[in-house]
């Protein structure tokens, strides 16, 4: 039989390419590619298009890099938790830097039955908490504060995370961006005006990320409520603070009150 | 038949059978009903058993290393019981390497117990091994040392069965270990009672059972304080019933790191509080979801040990209209109730601090991180009329009247104040 020029086996420019899930599984011989892991879509079309492979990594740890821990996280996840927690996963929070509310919560599809909270003071009972959870594959969401964290330990965190079959998220502080970070992804959110959440993809496997992403983020089920003018509070003039007709009452009495001893 | 032989150490004094053998047989009996005393070893047969435990490397490896642990001399196999305790107290372990005779008849004569009493007069004849004595002409072997030598020699070699009275598994577990040195730190009671725990998954596992319940107590010397209690112990509790050495070991170090021992400890007793019957899972090639809800609970349960039950919550939302009476946090081990409530039909802040924060009022506006935009409400919430907490002085109503806003701050987002009494601003959420 004759043999045949390697060269026969290079690939053939397609007519039409492949529709992507059926090439997210395809792997070819002649290309380097890191293995595909499950991806969780993070609810905005926009983010999704900048998050390598379309959504949030499972399988890896994701850097959430926030100024001030408490004031978006759940803006920011809710919608991406939505659909895992309606398939039957479970959340778990470590530490959380504002205590939880289920009664908004509930409201963004996170039910109760399935929210776990863990709570610890200590920065290594923190870290001992996160990891376990990551080792013992015990949630399908992980969201941990880590305010304190060194790199050596987030590194063994992400080696106990390229077991943990779900998403795991950990908040840091914005001044962590100027550290380096084993994080296969890293993200830093801040509040911009009204509704909107300015979102950045500091880290990622693949080009860097330049623009800024506008998202507007809603919480608590509040965008069932907001009129137009709402959705963009900064445009509105201030509403005078409600003075209620008792309240002045009081007032004065209280001022009568303060004049008397000096009238003694 | 696959015989293997475990030595128990003994000094010569102790009674058979000691505790040594006991603990050695309440363990093997998780690998075969037929395990049986034999003078100072353990001897089981195992042949059937074989597959179940992954084959005989596999068996032979887990029997050797956890034999180890609970303090057994030497290890031998063979095809029959008497050939086996002789092996093993000629230090032979493996019995299959070459044909059976070849190997006994090689060994010297004081491994079979019933030379004993003859060994002088053996030794004039000139035997010293047991090949020789087998080459003497057994009438006059009978004739001359009687009809109980030949028999032992018949059954170490395999042509006179010999019968064994099979061992039961005890009704409960109680075991006793003295330790090696006396411990002053409650951790270190823990190498103690991996040995004991051993013992106790073995028992558990011919008893087709698992526990939900283990007391691990230990004694304190005589060389104690006055106020100090002649013994001490600790109870570990688990949500299921398991006989699973490595979960139940993680479970008392996580426990015993809290226990701070009052005097130094020479002995542990571990006792099985509450065992109940454990359903065996047939083993799947497939990812089990039962199996791995249960993992999830074995990984809660641990982390629970450590940062206590108080601090792994689970939240229940409750019917009230007053923000902080909404919702609950429940420890782990309290079951959530039933019934489920609504979720209410307004929004409501995602974040609600465990109790309101006051906010600076400037000019009559409320600052937090800047003045504060308010941006819908009011939303009055009134109730709790109802609800009196404390007894006698100090009781107290939490009854509340509040006006609720929704404001924007310029650097914290979004947030859920209200106004009570007049002029006073808290900040009670927000929607992060």
């Amino acid at each position: 039989m004759e043999l045949q020029h390697p060269s026969q086996n290079t690939a053939i420019p397609m007519a039409q390419p492949l529709p992507t899930h059926v090439a997210a599984s395809l792997w070819r011989a002649d290309e380097l590619r890191s293995p595909p892991t499950a991806v969780h879509p993070s609810g905005w079309a926009a983010l999704d298009a900048e998050l390598p492979g379309g959504g949030w990594p499972g399988m890896a740890v994701t850097e959430l890099l926030i100024s001030q821990p408490g004031t978006l996280e759940w803006r920011l996840l809710a919608p991406a938790l939505r659909p895992i927690v309606a398939a039957g996963g479970e959340v778990a929070v470590v530490a959380p830097a504002r205590p939880p509310s289920m009664e908004g919560l509930v409201q963004d599809g996170i039910e109760p039955d399935r929210f776990w909270r863990y709570r610890a003071e200590e920065p290594a009972r923190r870290l001992w908490v996160t990891e376990q959870l990551l080792r013992g594959n015990a949630c399908e969401v992980l969201i941990a504060w880590l305010p304190q964290v060194r790199q050596e330990q987030l590194r063994r965190l992400q080696v106990c995370a390229s077991g943990f079959e779900g998403l795991c998220f950990l908040v840091r502080p914005a001044h962590a961006l100027k550290d380096s970070s084993p994080a296969p992804l890293r993200v830093s959110a801040t509040l911009a005006s009204d509704w909107d959440l300015r979102v950045r993809v500091a880290k990622r496997r693949g080009t860097v990320h330049e623009q800024d992403l506008l998202l507007p983020a809603y919480a608590g089920g509040i965008s069932r409520v907001l009129t137009p003018e709402l959705m963009h509070p900064s445009r509105l003039d201030d509403r005078p603070i409600p003075i209620e007709a008792h309240d002045a009452v009081g007032s004065t009495q209280s001022s009568a009150r303060q004049q008397n001893p000096a009238a003694h | 038949m696959l015989w293997a032989a475990l030595k128990a150490p003994r000094d010569n004094k102790t009674p058979l059978p000691t505790d040594a053998q006991r603990r050695l047989s309440d363990w093997a009996l998780q690998f075969t009903p037929r395990v049986a005393h034999l003078e100072e070893a353990v001897v089981m047969e195992l042949e059937a058993s074989t597959r179940l435990f992954g084959g005989r490397r596999a068996l032979r490896d887990r029997v050797f290393a956890e034999s180890q642990e609970l303090g057994s001399d030497g290890l031998a196999w063979a095809t029959n019981s008497m050939a086996a305790l002789c092996l093993v107290r000629a230090g032979i372990e493996n019995g299959f390497k070459r044909p059976l005779p070849e190997l006994l008849d090689a060994l010297s004569l004081d491994v079979l117990t019933a030379t004993q009493a003859h060994a002088t007069t053996l030794s004039h004849v000139g035997c010293k091994f047991l090949g020789d004595l087998r080459r003497l002409p057994r009438g006059g072997v009978t004739h001359r040392f009687g009809k109980p030598l030949l028999i032992a020699l018949d059954q170490a070699y395999g042509s006179v069965p010999l019968t064994h009275e099979w061992l039961l598994p005890a009704d409960d577990f109680r075991a006793r270990l003295e330790l090696m040195a006396r411990v002053e730190l409650a951790p270190a009671l823990l190498a103690g009672a991996h040995r004991l725990l051993l013992q106790l998954c073995g028992w558990l596992a011919s008893r087709h059972a698992g526990v939900t319940a283990v007391t691990l107590g230990w004694a304190h010397d005589t060389m104690r304080a006055k106020h100090v209690e002649a013994t001490g112990s600790l109870t570990v509790r688990t949500a299921l019933p398991t006989r699973d050495i490595e979960h139940l070991a993680r479970l008392l170090a996580e426990h015993l790191a809290h226990v701070e021992l009052e005097a130094p400890a020479g002995e542990v007793m571990l006792t099985a509080t509450e065992v109940v019957k454990l359903e065996e899972r047939s083993a799947s090639f497939l990812p089990d979801v039962v199996n791995r809800r249960e993992a999830r609970a074995l990984v809660r349960e641990r982390i629970a040990a450590r940062i206590g039950p108080e601090n792994l919550l689970r939240p229940v939302l409750l019917e009230d209209y007053r923000t902080e009476w909404t919702q609950h946090w429940l420890p782990l081990n309290q079951q959530p109730p039933k019934l489920k409530a609504k979720p209410p039909p307004f929004p409501a802040p995602t974040c609600v601090l465990d109790q309101p924060q006051q906010l600076m009022v400037r000019n009559r506006r409320p600052y937090f991180q800047g003045p504060l935009k308010l941006l819908l409400g009011p939303h009055l919430t009134e109730g709790g009329w109802w609800h009196r907490v404390g007894e006698g002085a100090e009781q107290e109503h939490k009854h509340v009247r509040r006006d609720y806003y929704l404001a924007m701050s310029p650097h914290a987002g979004f947030l859920w104040v209200f106004k009570e009494g007049g002029e006073q601003w808290f900040l009670h959420g927000s929607f992060s």
